[in-house]
């Protein structure tokens, strides 16, 4: 259950970097929450789970309904873009399951997947809708990251819920002035 | 008093201001109301003591109380005696935003909160309307947030000490991205507002963030404690020699004043990275001279420098004396505390440190003659800016103590 739900968070991560679309970046930051609640709820922490796919879901909802048209799903010259996710995939994995010890590789290698990926979205990105999407994908992957802590992983993940639903609800055009 | 007002107040008085934003007058004296209660709850509340009201444990640390009060002062400061050309309005709405952020920073539960806050930060600077699209001005401090959350990751995944290295590796490139210092610097507009300008990472929400995050790094990565400091140190040193240089020869004057940032931050990060009481405390002092005296002389350099004008009055070498540290000037005793903890760690760094202090000269000669002949409010500022840094240099020991030093 974990890995699967691991897997989907790392799908959804890499459909936020491969997609210039608003449909595209909606989807991705859906799957990506839903995987990274799945792990969250595959140990044990169902709070954490619910916040974060609330978060997730809302913040999907709010950029289905702006931003550039369509699903912009690999578009012509993203080929680097397929390589990066795969690349960015494998390293976490070696990361979280063979360099790192212990139980649950799957909370290690999903946000730190999702974190790289959501980096390198933010770093390429020149437009604003997708910006915001990565920046939500990266704090809903912050949150997520709080499973590993010592402390309650709750208010991490109620914060990161209500910042990515935050981002996703500004404007997705360019404000007068830029 | 609670820390949840130390956050709530700033924030509403940020909004009203906002809110208030046809009302000049009213956004004023209701932002500044309503800020002066945020400082008022920083300053009553007890360093340490946790608070439970939101369901949330959170608290403030002694360095981080003093580096709110230092910011909240130099906010007050920058309002009241505010460049001719700034709207007073305009500054508070932005400096209390910054101000509600940074003492969510600071009363966070955890670094993870703490990071999420300063991307809610990034995000909320990047929507402002400014000369640079957002998602260019959103990438830098955004690279950053993500850098400090995979170090937060590697810190915490059980496994060889190599980990908890990388976790090191995450936090200070984290930090300095998050600064715009080397080798992270953020693309810089000269013509842009300050508010929407790197200027603000670098000195007013940057001083908080690298306490709050090196504070916590000590504890969240304790055997990884000596690579951390050596990476601090040697960032520093690039910083100082690179922030120094280009300072002094950069064509545009307002990109001399950002380097001049970083020569700054250089320093910082070398006492922070010493890990002595004596390093600690020379760091915090060349932020608090940052925070009281580089930030608001720099915005009274902005007009001068806009319409070219250039003096060599006795006023400009006071303030070029105050930004290359001579004494008796606060940056004149942060160099001591720092070459005094660098000579009892390792003496040939203090041998590097005291040679790169010469780098500051040229450039501060070079940054006290943009500010032109001051008058009016803008003299005022400039000798209360003076006269804050010489009492910081002669009597650093009260705001040391409020940081628990």
């Amino acid at each position: 259950m974990s890995e699967a739900a691991a897997l989907a968070a790392w799908l959804g991560a890499a459909i936020i970097l491969l997609a210039d679309g608003r449909r595209g970046l909606a989807l991705g930051l859906a799957v990506m929450a839903a995987g990274l609640a799945g792990v969250a709820f595959a140990v044990g922490q169902q709070l954490t789970g619910g916040a974060l796919l609330a978060g997730g879901v809302l913040a999907a909802a709010l950029r289905w309904r702006t931003g550039p048209d369509g699903w912009g799903l690999m578009q012509p010259g993203s080929t680097p873009r397929i390589i990066l996710t795969v690349v960015i995939g494998l390293v976490a994995l070696y990361f979280a399951a063979s360099l790192a010890s212990g139980d649950g590789a799957a909370v290690r290698f999903a946000p730190l997947a999702c974190l790289a990926l959501a980096g390198a979205r933010l770093l390429q990105g020149a437009e604003r809708a997708a910006a915001l999407t990565a920046a939500s994908a990266l704090v809903l992957a912050l949150g997520a990251g709080s499973l590993l802590g010592p402390s309650g992983s709750l208010p991490a993940a109620v914060v990161a819920a209500l910042i990515a639903a935050g981002a996703s609800a500004l404007p997705a055009t360019e404000p007068h002035g830029a | 008093m609670e820390p949840e007002l130390a956050v709530a107040l700033p924030a509403a008085g940020a909004a009203c201001a906002t809110a208030l934003r046809p009302r000049p007058r009213l956004a004023l004296s209701l932002g500044a109301l309503l800020g002066a209660g945020g400082l008022a709850a920083v300053v009553l509340s007890a360093p340490g003591a946790a608070s439970d009201l939101l369901g949330i444990t959170l608290s403030l640390s002694a360095p981080s109380r003093s580096m709110l009060i230092v910011a909240a002062a130099a906010l007050a400061f920058v309002v009241v005696l505010a460049p001719q050309n700034a709207e007073r309005s305009s500054l508070l709405r932005w400096g209390l935003a910054g101000l509600a952020g940074m003492a969510a920073i600071a009363v966070a539960p955890t670094l993870d909160v703490s990071v999420m806050v300063l991307l809610a930060l990034v995000v909320l600077q990047a929507a402002v309307p400014g000369r640079r699209a957002s998602a260019r001005r959103l990438r830098a401090p955004a690279l950053a947030v993500a850098l400090l959350g995979l170090g937060l990751l590697f810190a915490r995944m059980p496994g060889p000490p190599a980990l908890e290295r990388l976790g090191a590796v995450g936090l200070v490139a984290g930090l300095v991205a998050a600064l715009g210092a080397l080798p992270y610097m953020h693309e810089f507009d000269p013509e842009e507002l300050t508010a929407t300008s790197p200027i603000p990472w670098l000195a007013f929400v940057g001083p908080l963030l690298a306490v709050v995050v090196l504070t916590r790094a000590r504890d969240l990565v304790p055997t990884a404690a000596g690579a951390l400091g050596a990476m601090l140190i040697g960032l520093g040193l690039l910083n100082i020699v690179w922030g120094c240089i280009s300072s002094w020869r950069t064509e545009l004057g307002a990109a001399a004043w950002r380097y001049s940032f970083i020569a700054d931050w250089g320093l910082a990060l070398c006492g922070f990275g010493l890990g002595l009481t004596e390093g600690w405390s020379g760091a915090l002092l060349v932020l608090y001279s940052v925070l009281l005296g580089r930030l608001p002389l720099y915005l009274w350099s902005r007009q001068p420098l806009r319409e070219k004008v250039q003096t060599d009055r006795p006023i400009n070498l006071l303030v070029a004396a105050a930004l290359a540290g001579s004494a008796p000037f606060a940056g004149f005793t942060a160099r001591i505390l720092l070459l005094r903890g660098a000579t009892a760690l390792y003496w040939p760094l203090a041998l590097v440190l005291a040679a790169t202090l010469l780098l500051w000269v040229p450039s501060s000669l070079r940054l006290g003659r943009t500010l032109g002949m001051p008058n009016g409010r803008q003299l005022a500022g400039v000798v209360v800016a003076l006269a804050l840094n010489v009492a910081l240099g002669l009597y650093p020991q009260p705001l040391l103590s409020l940081a628990g030093l």
